[in-house]
């Protein structure tokens, strides 16, 4: 099985852009992009990208195709695995669907009729646990996450009523799902962990402390919310940044003090960021550098399937950036800027 | 009832507000089946705002029913007029209400009841509180520095709040824990307590009010609890009232609703196929019988009396591949269906296997498993299941009886062969013979598949392939000339000559077509060519041996029973009879299971494979009541 898993991580990782290869579904003509799409085994993409001028074009049939076809890979790397390491594969595709229970939650908030909050919603395919229509057709936020409560992310979703009835806010919402998310992911990661050794730790490492360090920054100097507050906020980790460094962090007053308090390491491959979205690039920039090493290296299965979606939906946040760059028909120095993937001072 | 029914592609186009009294029509006709519509004059989705409003309605009135039981089962008076768009908003804002007042009514109960459980826990609570012989008065005087709450939240988040509450200079103490609450006092600077609220609601902390009475006295204190709890039971009392009267209130219009729901349905389902409009018109498209149109004319005239403009049409070639099959079976034939429906659906104008796999089927297991008792048993048995197995009892007691009559045949009751003598043949007296005979039906098996699949392609229209191909005529003439040469060989016949001219054309014929049908380069089609014609002559061999499996679980029959007469014959009286009995029951249900398992397979994998595609469309007519499928 882990030969299947093997070739088929082998030969999906062939379909991986390289930035160069990237520049060039800029630069190519529009009747040949669907051609070039399809290269990459992005014939979700490419079926919709008949031609550029075609009117049934929009960015929110874009991201659902997107999805799609991370599903599609997914279903196809998850069929020989079993346990725990199929458990996790699978919890990593729910965060799509937590992005629909935020959609649910905010279309009851804004009285949304179901129907169009129906059509915006990811299609989740095989991976779906919620009946999105019933969901759909609950009268309030209330009723919405009774009814949460009772279905398979009732271990994501508690508190969030509580939380959501003291204070009416949607950020308190949106937080309290994304944490309960990646505390879900986290747990659901240690065994794969133990099984599976540094390769997958390493991967894992990467992802929760850009996640901590970046919601940090956020929390703390976007929103301004108490050192106590935001600490509470982040995921429970057991990689480089542990709780008691957190905490340290939480307590700074700002960004430089922030990342001068950081490990040394850290601050090495933070040198010259000034600011969270620089924080965040530079971190995914790093996380890329590592899964690619995963991907490249004899590591099992399961940790180069992992590396190989991470990878995979990093490239399509750069298609999605390209495509929707020309279809708003901008200059092809805006979108090369805006799909950079390699800092300045990293390259 | 060899082939779907003829259908015509009907296009219904009439006023827009007339289409849900169109849609309940065709319900009531009941062998309209929706499709989508593909008019490009006609781009607009007039029934999806009414698709949307019954869809709310209806989980709503799901929702009600679902809290409040059924309101009696559902009568549709035969003169009743579908709700139209601006009727069935209505009604969605009355059910939208109901539900509302149901919510609040269902809400605040949940709240009581939430209280209730607090309630019990703070006099816990309380208790332990007594024997800390803490001052409650002096903890949380409102003057001090000292901010002190009391209260319960997550167990789980216990451990993150009480590191995230060290940053601000509070300290959780922790006293009792009921199920997954764990109640703790946080006390902390009352200057900074400001910070800790957002993290508190986030941590989906419940402050426990303690009130005056419960910081004085304890005898005090167990009063105010009782107290509050006979206020608490008073509220829950007067909800269920509430909830009772709601019941009453809207009951007899909760049903009227449901009437108005199930009458609206057609035009909401039809409209997930597709309603196409423009303008004040709206077009239903769908498939019905052809010896059907004339009587739904009649039902349209009636009730449109001419407002209405049917188009139809025959299904055109771009059209079959969506075209559902409507077959009719008469009633005997019906418990079959489910058989052949496990496999797959015939296409449109394919060729309905059902009758053959019936006929086939129950040859088969008889053959396989000819015994008078045995058959009796499992006719006896299915005829006693009958409530419960429903129409599938009847292939239970269509095989029992099959089993018996070859039982007759083969002269076995109940593995016994000297009771009866063989009206036809004894399976272990003649193996050769049986074996002989399975092979021979095969034989007629497979060539009745390939004149079967000829017949699918060439009413497909795929001539070429129903000609020249491996499963088309190609590959019957080569399977004749193959047994008329093994016939030959074995001395059965003189046919060698002749039947080997016969296998050469048909092999030939198959080997040309191949290479005329691999679009590759010359290396891979020499290949392609090379491996499928030998595929062909292999997989009809094989597929024909297949059949001695048929004589082989006759035999085996036989031999099994022997082994159990063997086994009683060593025993005493009541052994004996033991065994014969526990044998017999072994051979029931572990033969009979596998024989019926191998029928099954000897009919799908030699049989349907080489015919019946099995991706056909089922014919799901739009009805008054239940759903078109999505």
């Amino acid at each position: 099985m882990s030969a299947y898993l093997n070739t088929r991580v082998s030969l999906f990782s062939s379909q991986l852009w390289l930035d160069g290869e990237l520049d060039s579904l800029i630069s190519v003509p529009d009747d040949a992009v669907a051609d070039a799409l399809t290269r990459r085994g992005l014939p979700q993409l490419a079926a919709g990208f008949g031609g550029l001028t075609a009117p049934n074009q929009d960015s929110r049939s874009l991201e659902q195709r997107i999805i799609a076809q991370v599903l599609d890979e997914t279903r196809v790397m998850i069929r020989p695995l079993s346990g725990d390491a199929r458990t996790f594969l699978s919890f990593w595709t729910a965060r799509f669907e937590i992005s629909n229970v935020k959609t649910l939650l905010r279309s009851k908030m804004t009285g949304e009729r179901p129907a169009a909050v129906l059509a915006r919603l990811i299609p989740m395919g095989a991976f779906g646990r919620l009946d999105n229509q019933d969901l759909a057709h609950a009268e309030d936020v209330g009723e919405l996450l009774r009814r949460l409560e009772a279905g398979p992310y009732a271990g994501v979703v508690r508190n969030v009523r509580r939380a959501f009835e003291e204070s009416r806010d949607p950020f308190n919402l949106d937080a309290a799902l994304d944490r309960g998310y990646y505390e879900s992911l986290t747990l659901r990661a240690l065994p794969v962990e133990k099984a599976v050794g540094a390769s997958f730790r390493n991967l894992m490492a990467n992802l929760i402390d850009r996640i901590n360090l970046v919601w940090l920054l956020r929390y703390r100097f976007n929103y301004k919310l108490p050192p106590a507050q935001v600490y509470y906020l982040l995921v429970g980790s057991r990689y480089s940044l542990p709780g008691t460094r957190l905490r340290e962090l939480a307590a700074l007053d700002s960004l430089e003090a922030v990342l001068a308090a950081l490990p040394a390491t850290w601050q090495t491959r933070l040198s010259g960021v000034t600011d969270i979205p620089g924080v965040f690039a530079r971190m995914e920039h790093i996380a890329a550098e590592q899964a690619l090493r995963v991907l490249r290296s004899n590591a099992p299965g399961i940790a180069r399937a992992f590396a190989y979606l991470i990878l995979r939906e990093r490239d399509l946040r750069a298609v999605r950036a390209v495509l929707r760059g020309r279809h708003l028909g901008l200059a092809e120095a805006d979108i090369r800027l805006a799909v950079q993937r390699t800092p300045a001072e990293v390259a | 009832m060899l082939r779907a029914e003829p259908l015509y592609r009907i296009q219904l186009m009439m006023l827009a507000s007339e289409a849900q009294d169109a849609a309940l029509a065709l319900a009531r006709f009941g062998v309209f089946n929706p499709a989508s519509c593909s008019v490009a004059a006609l781009a607009e989705s007039p029934a999806a705002v009414y698709r949307e409003a019954w869809l709310e309605a209806d989980a709503r009135m799901s929702k009600l029913l679902e809290l409040c039981g059924d309101t009696g089962s559902l009568h549709l008076p035969e003169d009743a007029e579908a709700p139209s768009l601006a009727d069935l908003q209505e009604l969605n804002n009355w059910l939208k209400q109901v539900w509302v007042s149901c919510l609040a009514c269902h809400e605040s109960e949940a709240k009581t009841e939430d209280a209730r459980a607090h309630l019990e826990a703070l006099e816990e609570t309380l208790g332990k509180l007594e024997r800390l012989n803490v001052d409650l008065a002096h903890l949380l005087r409102p003057g001090s520095l000292l901010s002190v709450n009391i209260g319960s939240l997550p167990a789980a988040g216990l451990k993150r709040v009480t590191e995230a509450l060290s940053m601000t200079g509070h300290l959780v103490s922790r006293f009792d824990q009921v199920g997954e609450q764990v109640f703790a006092v946080i006390a902390g600077p009352r200057a900074r307590q400001e910070e800790v609220r957002g993290l508190l609601a986030q941590a989906g902390w419940r402050e426990m009010p303690v009130p005056d009475e419960l910081r004085t006295h304890p005898q005090a204190a167990r009063v105010w609890l009782e107290e509050e709890r006979n206020r608490l039971n008073a509220q829950s009392g007067a909800e269920c009232q509430i909830l009772d009267g709601l019941r009453e209130q809207f009951g007899p219009r909760l049903h009227e609703a449901r009437v108005r729901l199930a009458l609206a349905r057609p035009l909401a389902e039809t409209a997930l196929a597709g309603v196409c409009g423009k303008g004040g018109l709206a077009a239903l498209s769908g498939w019905i019988p052809r010896r059907q149109l004339d009587a739904l004319r009649e039902t349209l005239d009636a009730r449109f009396h001419g407002r209405y403009w049917l188009e139809r049409h025959e299904p055109t070639s771009d059209e079959i591949a969506e075209v559902p099959s409507l077959v009719r079976y008469p009633g005997w034939l019906k418990p079959f269906v489910p058989l052949v429906k496990s496999y797959g659906v015939p296409r449109y104008g394919e060729f309905d296997p059902v009758l053959p796999f019936a006929i086939t089927y129950l040859l088969l297991f008889g053959a396989m498993f000819g015994d008078v008792g045995h058959g009796a048993v499992i006719l006896v048995l299915a005829a006693t299941l009958f409530r419960r197995l429903g129409r599938m009892a009847w292939v239970g007691i269509a095989a029992g009886a099959v089993s018996m009559l070859f039982g007759v045949l083969y002269g076995s009751v109940f593995g016994y062969e000297d009771i009866l003598s063989p009206l036809w043949l004894s399976p272990l007296h003649d193996p050769i013979r049986v074996l002989t005979i399975a092979v021979g039906f095969g034989v007629g098996f497979i060539v009745f598949t390939l004149l079967v699949n000829a017949r699918n392609k060439f009413v497909a229209g795929h001539i070429a392939e129903a000609l020249f191909d491996s499963t088309g005529l190609a590959g019957l003439v080569f399977y004749l000339g193959a047994v008329g040469s093994v016939v030959s060989l074995a001395g059965g016949a003189d046919v060698g000559q002749a039947s080997g001219l016969l296998a050469g054309v048909g092999i030939v014929t198959i080997a040309a077509f191949k290479w005329l049908e691999a679009k590759a380069g010359l290396g891979e089609r020499i290949l392609v060519t090379a491996i499928e014609t030998l595929e062909t002559g292999i997989n009809l061999f094989a597929n024909t041996l297949s059949f001695m499996r048929v004589a082989a679980f006759s035999l085996n029959h036989v031999a099994l029973a022997l082994a159990i007469f063997t086994l009683a014959n060593g025993l005493d009286a009541a052994g004996h009879w033991f065994t014969i009995v526990l044998g017999n029951i072994v051979i029931i249900v572990l033969e009979g299971g596998i024989v019926a398992i191998q029928a099954l397979r000897l009919m799908y994998y030699e049989g349907f494979s080489r015919f019946f595609s099995g991706d056909g469309t089922e014919f799901v007519p739009l009805r008054l009541e239940g759903g078109v499928r999505a």
